[in-house]
């Protein structure tokens, strides 16, 4: 296909460069501003958890009630306006320096009634650090609010050892990194074109050395923006670190004056939020230049490889326009436009909610993914084939005990794959043979009552699946259900369906056997209906016994119909989830699970979704390779 | 061959045998649900037995036909269990997702039945081949899409927007073979009168397609009216479940209150037993006519 008229290549060019610049250095530039917000935001917190921790560890020193308060007050004067106390002991206000607690509601004071989140709080930090010290999993130790760029944090208030209220203190906002501006992008933007517009000029317009070129000026605009990104970035975090390390000093001086003592540890002030130290800055306010340069490091790290990503899609995003690609994309766009509008939203949908789950959940397959870790990008949770080798590398799925007799492993992969099998070819096998009988002695000339026994006999088809399976699940159930009752009466004693493996197997089948032949009765009903009379009557008159017109001309012209409907109802019963998850549930112990189930179970049961969806994806495998298979063999049958 | 004709028919009498046998097998399972459902109890025996049972106490405890009728497992089962609300969630859900679904697989189908354009092949194949998705696959990211990332989980939105989406493939299918069928000369005689592709397809395609967006649509209410494990998996208040879900839960896990579950089903089957009776000669030549194809 040749378009009528390629625009210059140099154009072409030129658009690519903007593009892949726009994508690298733009994108490169809105992530970085995300990532210094969020770096701001975590030293603003860092630095109040401090001034926090600094006044927690006086109001503990504190000899009494009113020592409480005089710290409190004196603690607030040498702190910026709009910092705010409250010391909460019990459910009495201790003290406080909010402007709402003067006058008749000035602390030392019960608290109000509609002060009971506060109550609530210092309940919630006392239960995290006593589960914190009995070891159990992690909870947070200190809360931190956002109100705007100020911070309210809580901190527990411990004396001898245990916790007896909170610390609320309130901070107001204070920047300690210089917002990073788009400069360095435009600029280098803004050269990579001028310099493009140059060489173009210079250089003829459809040489190799105009992609050279382009190429060139590509990589050094990125290099040097990602080079001084991120230096800028790093930068960025010392500052924060010496505004931390500012802070702890500060701190550390006015503990020092409050309370009159020589030495305090400030490095310790400086705590996550289950109060572990960070140990960043030492407890005079010293950076520990390792560890500060370490946290640059890993900064830096993260940031690098997002821009090398970005900048590795602006050049996909050049090389596509520059040659062409776009611009055929663009002009099939135009040219077919309206057939694109009227399929666009059903396109949309099932990109975003079938495509897209389906190349996630193989994604997922190789993950260890599971509930515990379902907020960490798939990349960290990255574990290869190890789902797959664990699946279908274990072949123990039967061994002999001790005793002689055989073990199943009903766990195992290859025991769930062989049951889904044999599950399927019986089911199959009981809804051709009898639906095609029952298709048979309907198709009989003048029977009485035909219509009656047709609507009669598709019943079980209409009826819906999950109902159906349920209803089984209760005529098979050992002490009421009606088939043991019915046993009963022949005098054989009643049975645990579901309590041995052949039994609870016998249970789906009769469940799914029951729904599943309607399908082929009808389906061959259609095919029976349509083989033209004449065909018999020949036959007769060649002498041709019943079933001899039943094998040459019966079936070879069911054929046609059966085929089809065989292969689907392979398919069918093997992903058959409602019988078997509703009426055996894989009892005994997942003896009777069918693949799709256990793959649900490893799911929604164990949570192990990376493991799970591996599980899945061989399902797939497996259905690929089926219908392949069936593919060829009837395109083969056909050509005979 | 010596025989007559008459001699080698099977006496329709055996015939009549036979389909009677199987009709009581086919019939049983239901006539035991209504039974327990008219029973007035929540057990799911049919008859007490004595302590002693005799072979006749035994016949009588199978025999589908209540001791006592009572109506009050339907009534209770509406007013004391939440099980209207769960019908109202259900059919919002499948109508919701058969609006949505349908509207969106008419435009794709037309386009893909008149319209030549690049890609055409491969989004029919893709459709057909997301049909070969198992459902276990594509519901742990869905679980993680609707409930984790979109906080969706156990709203009738998030139902609806994964019902309508996954039926689309086969609705566009559906559609496109019918379309088709309608005769391009009435487009082109249209499109002689100077009326744009927009006008052909809201005034003279889809009012010729009626029938089988009628047929799609009720296929598309149907599949979400009796969906199960999706709405298992993704509502876990028990005010959001669904009718599918409801009657489970009537009866999973430590329930047994198979009264409530037997008169429940009866309310929820009849609607789509009697759609599905009047629909199956669709659904097997559309069904067949697909794998063909494929």
């Amino acid at each position: 296909m040749s378009p009528a008229r390629p625009p210059a290549s140099r154009v072409r060019f030129g658009v690519g460069l903007l593009l892949g610049l726009l994508v690298a250095l733009g994108g490169g530039w809105l992530l970085l501003r995300g990532a210094q917000t969020q770096m701001e935001d975590d030293w603003t917190t860092r630095r109040a958890i401090v001034a926090a921790n600094a006044l927690a560890s006086l109001v503990s020193q504190a000899a009494d009630d009113g020592a409480v308060r005089t710290v409190v007050v004196a603690w607030q004067r040498t702190h910026p306006p709009g910092t705010r106390v409250r010391v909460i002991r019990g459910t009495t206000l201790e003290a406080s320096t909010n402007p709402a607690d003067s006058g008749e509601k000035a602390a030392p004071r019960r608290l109000a009634r509609e002060e009971k989140p506060l109550f609530d709080q210092a309940q919630r930090l006392r239960a995290g650090v006593d589960n914190n010290r009995e070891g159990g999993a992690p909870k947070p130790e200190i809360e931190v609010e956002r109100e705007g760029g100020a911070r309210r944090v809580a901190v527990p208030l411990e004396s001898d050892g245990k916790v007896t209220g909170m610390v609320l203190v309130q901070v107001p906002a204070d920047a300690s990194i210089a917002a990073s501006s788009p400069l360095r992008a435009v600029l280098l933007l803004l050269v990579a074109l001028v310099l493009f517009g140059v060489a173009g000029w210079l250089l003829p317009p459809r040489s190799a050395l105009l992609a050279a070129v382009t190429t060139a000026l590509f990589c050094l605009a990125t290099a040097f923006f990602i080079f001084g990104e991120l230096r800028a970035l790093g930068l960025a975090e010392r500052d924060g670190q010496r505004a931390l390390a500012r802070t702890v000093t500060v701190e550390v001086e006015r503990a020092k004056a409050l309370s009159g003592a020589n030495a305090v540890d400030g490095g310790a002030w400086d705590t996550d939020l289950s109060r572990k130290p960070h140990r960043l800055v030492n407890g005079t306010g010293v950076i520990d230049r390792e560890k500060g340069e370490a946290a640059a490091q890993e900064v830096r790290r993260g940031a690098l490889r997002s821009l090398l990503a970005l900048a590795g899609l602006g050049f996909v995003i050049l090389v596509v326009v520059a040659f062409g690609g776009a611009n055929r994309v663009g002009r099939a766009l135009v040219t077919n436009r309206q057939a694109y509008a009227y399929i666009a939203p059903a396109i949309v949908g099932t990109t975003l909610l079938v495509f897209f789950p389906f190349f996630y959940g193989i994604a997922l397959s190789f993950t260890d993914s599971n509930i515990y870790n379902t907020n960490l990008p798939l990349s960290e949770l990255w574990i290869g084939l190890r789902n797959y080798t664990t699946i279908l590398g274990d072949w123990g799925f039967m061994r002999r005990a001790a005793d002689g007799h055989w073990v199943f492993n009903y766990l195992n992969f290859y025991w769930t794959f062989l049951f889904t099998v044999i599950w399927t070819i019986t089911n199959v096998a009981w809804g051709v043979s009898f639906g095609l009988l029952l298709a048979l002695v309907l198709n009989t000339k003048g029977l009485a009552l035909r219509p009656i026994y047709r609507v009669l006999l598709i019943l079980p088809w209409a009826m819906p699946n999950y109902i159906t399976a349920l209803i089984w699940k209760g005529m098979f159930h050992r002490q009421f259900g009606v088939v043991n009752q019915a046993l009963a009466i022949v005098g054989v004693e009643p049975l645990s369906w579901f309590d041995r493996p052949f039994t609870s197997y016998l249970t789906a089948l009769a469940t799914n056997g029951w729904l599943s032949f309607p399908f082929m009765m009808v389906v061959s009903l259609g095919a029976l209906q349509s083989i033209p009379a004449d065909l018999y009557e020949a036959a007769r008159v060649d002498g041709a016994s019943r079933w001899q017109q039943f094998t040459a001309i019966t079936l070879p012209s069911l054929k046609p119909a059966l085929v089809p409907a065989v292969i689907l109802s392979v398919v069918w019963t093997f992903n058959m989830f409602n019988i078997i998850y509703l009426v055996t549930a894989g009892e005994p112990g997942g003896s009777t699970e069918i693949l799709i189930t256990q793959a649900y179970k490893y799911a929604f049961q164990r949570y192990q979704y990376g493991y799970a969806a591996a599980y899945a994806t061989i399902i797939f495998g497996i259905l690929l390779v089926y219908g392949s298979i069936q593919n060829r063999v009837t395109r083969a049958t056909e050509a005979i | 061959m010596a025989k007559t004709r008459r001699e080698e028919r099977t006496p329709h009498w055996v015939l009549h045998a036979f389909l009677a046998a199987t009709v009581l097998y086919t019939v049983y399972p239901v006539l035991w649900v209504i039974t327990i459902a008219f029973s007035g109890k929540q057990s799911l025996a049919i008859a007490d037995l004595p302590a002693d049972p005799s072979k006749l106490d035994r016949a009588r405890a199978v025999l589908p036909w209540p001791t006592r009728w009572a109506f009050s497992n339907f009534t209770s089962v509406l007013a004391d269990q939440p099980f209207a609300r769960w019908m109202l969630n259900s059919a919002i859900v499948a109508i919701g997702a058969t609006v949505v679904g349908v509207a969106l697989s008419c435009t794709a189908a037309y386009a893909f039945s008149r319209f030549k354009f690049p890609g055409r092949r491969l989004g029919m194949m893709s459709f057909l081949v997301s049909q070969m998705f198992p459902g276990t696959l594509t519901l742990i990211p869905l679980y993680i899409i609707i409930v984790q990332w979109l906080g969706l989980g156990s709203t009738l939105t998030g139902l609806v927007i994964v019902y309508a989406t996954t039926s689309i493939p086969f609705s566009v299918w559906m559609l496109k073979g019918y379309f088709d069928t309608i005769p391009k000369e009435l487009e082109e005689a249209a499109v002689m009168e100077g009326a744009g592709p927009g006008k052909i397809f809201w005034s003279i395609v889809l009012p010729l397609a009626k029938p089988a967006i009628a047929i799609t649509a009720l296929f598309s209410f149907m599949t979400g009216w009796n969906e199960f494990i999706q709405a298992a998996t993704f509502m876990d208040k028990e005010l959001m479940y669904t009718a599918p879900v409801g009657l489970r839960f009537f009866v999973g896990g430590f329930q047994q209150q198979w009264g409530y579950f037997a008169a429940g089903s009866i309310i929820v089957s009849i609607p789509v037993v009697l759609l599905f009776l009047y629909l199956q000669k669709y659904l097997v030549s559309g069904l067949t006519a697909g794998s063909v194809k494929g």
